[in-house]
C-alpha cells in the first residue's frame, strides 16, 4: 500500500516536473533558433515571451479534430497517447540526485533501452492508421532508423554497463563519483561513446540531422501530417520528452550524473544543468546542420558506428578485466 | 570528413549569431519609413470643387487582371459645371484578390482612383476586406502615394528630344536614341513592363467623353 502510494506521488511529481520542464525545453529552443537566425523569438506572451507554451496549448486545445478518410481510428487515437507514455515512462528511473528518483530499478538502463525501443511501435501506429502516403512513408522511416541506430544505442549503453558493473543508473553514477566520469575517463574511448551514444540519441529522437521520419521538404510533417488538436500536441510532446530525458539518461550514464565536476557542490543542481545544456545542445545541432539521405543515415549507422562500438564494448571488457580488477 | 569539418563550422556560425543582436524589426510597435513605392489600400477621389471624380468610365474595371472592380453608375447633369457626366452609384473593390499592380491607378483618366501609404487595416471577416464606395471616399483622408492616373502614364510616354520638355521625372533610358517621330509605344525601349496601358488610356478617354 506504501509503495502503491509512493507510486503515486512520485510518478505525479515526475509528471508535473517532466511536462513542465518540456514546455519550457520548448520556448528555450525556440528562443535558440531565433537567436542562432538573428532572430527575437517568441516575446508577447509574458515576459520574454515565457508563456508563448500556455498559449500554444489552449491553441492546441481549440483546434478541430479531424479523421482522416479511411484512418483506423482506434490506432490513431491510441497512437499519440502512447508516444507520450512511454516517452514519460523512461523519465521513472532516471535519478536526478541520490535521493530524487522514482523507481530505482536494478535495470534502469534496460528499463530506458527497452521503452525507447517500444517507442516505434506507436510511430508506426501513427504512420499506418492516417492512410496518408506521407505518414506511412515516415512511419517506415521511423521505423527503419530506430531499429538501426537502436543497435548503437545498445551498444555504447553496454560501454558504460560493462565499465561499471551495473545496469541500475544511481549504480553507474556512484561508479562515477568514485572512478571519474565515463566521458573523460579512461580517456578517449569514453568521449567516442558519449559521442556515439549522442548522434543515436540523435537518431532515436528523430532530430536532425537524422530527421528524415519527417522531412519536411519531402513529407510534409511524417506521421504528424494528419493529425490536429491536441493529438499532435501529444505526438509533438512526446517527442520533446524523449529527447529531455534522453539528455538525461546521457548526462547520467556519461557525464556523471548529479557529481559536480571535482565532486564541486554535488547535487540536484548539476544534473539539471546537464540535462538542460545537453538538450540545448541537440537544438543547436538541429538548427545548424543539414539532414541526411536515408542511405547516407544507414550506411552511417552499419558502416561506422556500429562497428566503432563494438570496438568500444570490446575495449571496455579488456579495460574492465586488466585494468580495474 | 569533409561533412564532419563542416558541421563544425556550420555550429560555429549558429553559436556566433546567439550573440548578434537581432535584426528582427517589431512591427506593430516600431514602423519603418515605407518605400517611396509602398502602396497597399485604395481611395476615390473628389475634385477641389468637391465633386467626385469617377465618372464611372470602366476603364479600372476593365483592366483589372483578378477582376476584382466592379461598379455602377448613372448619367447626371453636374450642379458644378452643368455638363452631363456619370456618377458612380457603387462601387467596390474586393480586395482579398488585389495584386497591387496599380494598373487600375493607372489607366484612371479622371486621377480618381489612387492608392494608400498606409496599409489595410487586417479585418476578422472576409467583407473587412471589400473596399465599398463609402470607404473608399473616406480613405481619401489618409497619406496617398505620389501616383495617380496621369503622372503614371507619363512614365510610360517614349521619351521626348526636346530637352526643355521634362515632363517625366523618371530618368529616359539611357539606350533611347528613337527619334520622337516614332510614334508606336510598342516599338519604343520603353521603361513600362505593362504595355496595355498605354494603348487602353489612349483608346478609353475618347470613349467615355464621346457621350
Ligand atoms: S491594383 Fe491591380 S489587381 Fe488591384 S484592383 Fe487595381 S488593377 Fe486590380
Ligand atoms: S478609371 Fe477612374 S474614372 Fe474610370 S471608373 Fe475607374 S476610377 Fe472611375
Amino acid at each position: 500500500m506504501q509503495g502503491l502510494l509512493r507510486g503515486l506521488v512520485y510518478g505525479g511529481l515526475i509528471i508535473t516536473v517532466l511536462m513542465t520542464a518540456t514546455a519550457w525545453g520548448m520556448w528555450l529552443e525556440r528562443k535558440l533558433a531565433a537567436r542562432m537566425q538573428s532572430r527575437i523569438g517568441p516575446n508577447v506572451v509574458g515576459k520574454f515571451g515565457l508563456l508563448q507554451p500556455v498559449a500554444d496549448l489552449m491553441k492546441l486545445l481549440q483546434k478541430e479534430e479531424i479523421y482522416p478518410i479511411g484512418a483506423d481510428r482506434l490506432l490513431f487515437d491510441l497512437a499519440p497517447f502512447l508516444v507520450t507514455t512511454f516517452a514519460i515512462a523512461t523519465a521513472a528511473v532516471v535519478p536526478f540526485s541520490a535521493e530524487a528518483v522514482g523507481a530505482d530499478l536494478d535495470v534502469g538502463l534496460l528499463w530506458v533501452l527497452a521503452l525507447g525501443g517500444l517507442m516505434v511501435i506507436p510511430v508506426w501506429m501513427a504512420g499506418w492508421a492516417s492512410n496518408n502516403k506521407f505518414a506511412l512513408i515516415g512511419g517506415m522511416r521511423a521505423v527503419a532508423q530506430s531499429i538501426s541506430y537502436g543497435v548503437p544505442l545498445v551498444l555504447t549503453s553496454l560501454v558504460a554497463v560493462v565499465f561499471t558493473g551495473t545496469m541500475s543508473l544511481s549504480g553507474i553514477v556512484k561508479f562515477q563519483i568514485e572512478h571519474g566520469w565515463l566521458a573523460l575517463w579512461p580517456p578517449g574511448p569514453g568521449v567516442v561513446a558519449f559521442v556515439l551514444f549522442y548522434m543515436a540519441l540523435l537518431a532515436e529522437s528523430n532530430r536532425i540531422p537524422f530527421d528524415i521520419p519527417e522531412a519536411e521538404s519531402e513529407l510534409v510533417a511524417g506521421i504528424t501530417t494528419e493529425y490536429t488538436g491536441m493529438k499532435f500536441g501529444l505526438l509533438y510532446v512526446g517527442e520533446y520528452v524523449h529527447t529531455m530525458v534522453g539528455s538525461a539518461i546521457a548526462a547520467v550514464i556519461f557525464l556523471g550524473g548529479w557529481d559536480g565536476p571535482f565532486h564541486i557542490a554535488s547535487g540536484l543542481h548539476w544534473m539539471v544543468i546537464k540535462t538542460v545544456a545537453l538538450f540545448a545542445s541537440v537544438y543547436w545541432v538541429r538548427w545548424s546542420l543539414l539532414r541526411f539521405r536515408s542511405d547516407q543515415l544507414m550506411r552511417l549507422c552499419w558502416l561506422y558506428l556500429v562497428p566503432v562500438s563494438l570496438g568500444l564494448v570490446v575495449f571496455a571488457a579488456l579495460w574492465r578485466h586488466f585494468v580495474l580488477r | 570528413m569533409g561533412y564532419l569539418l563542416d558541421s563544425i563550422r556550420a555550429l560555429g556560425v549558429t553559436a556566433k549569431n546567439i550573440g548578434r543582436k537581432p535584426v528582427t524589426v517589431q512591427f506593430p510597435k516600431v514602423i519603418r519609413e515605407r518605400q517611396e513605392r509602398y502602396r497597399t489600400s485604395f481611395a476615390l477621389l473628389k475634385d477641389e470643387q468637391g465633386e467626385e471624380r469617377c465618372v464611372g468610365c470602366l476603364a479600372c474595371e476593365r483592366i483589372c487582371p483578378s477582376q476584382i472592380i466592379h461598379m455602377s453608375s448613372t448619367k447626371k447633369e453636374s450642379p458644378v459645371t452643368g455638363k452631363k457626366r456619370g456618377y458612380l452609384d457603387d462601387f467596390t473593390l474586393d480586395m482579398t484578390a488585389c495584386i497591387f499592380c496599380e494598373l487600375c491607378v493607372q489607366v484612371c483618366p479622371f486621377d480618381a482612383i489612387v492608392m494608400l501609404k498606409v496599409p489595410h487595416e487586417p479585418g476578422y471577416v472576409r467583407e473587412d476586406l471589400v473596399l465599398t464606395m463609402a470607404k473608399l471616399y473616406e480613405n481619401a483622408e489618409k497619406p496617398l502615394t505620389w501616383g495617380n492616373g496621369t503622372k503614371l502614364m507619363e512614365m510610360q510616354e517614349p521619351p521626348k528630344p526636346a530637352p526643355a520638355q521634362a515632363a517625366a521625372p523618371v530618368p529616359a533610358p539611357a539606350a533611347a536614341p528613337v527619334p520622337a517621330a516614332v510614334p508606336v509605344p510598342a516599338a519604343a525601349p520603353a521603361p513600362a513592363p505593362v504595355p496595355v496601358p498605354a494603348s487602353a488610356a489612349a483608346a478609353e478617354p475618347a470613349k467615355t467623353e464621346a457621350p
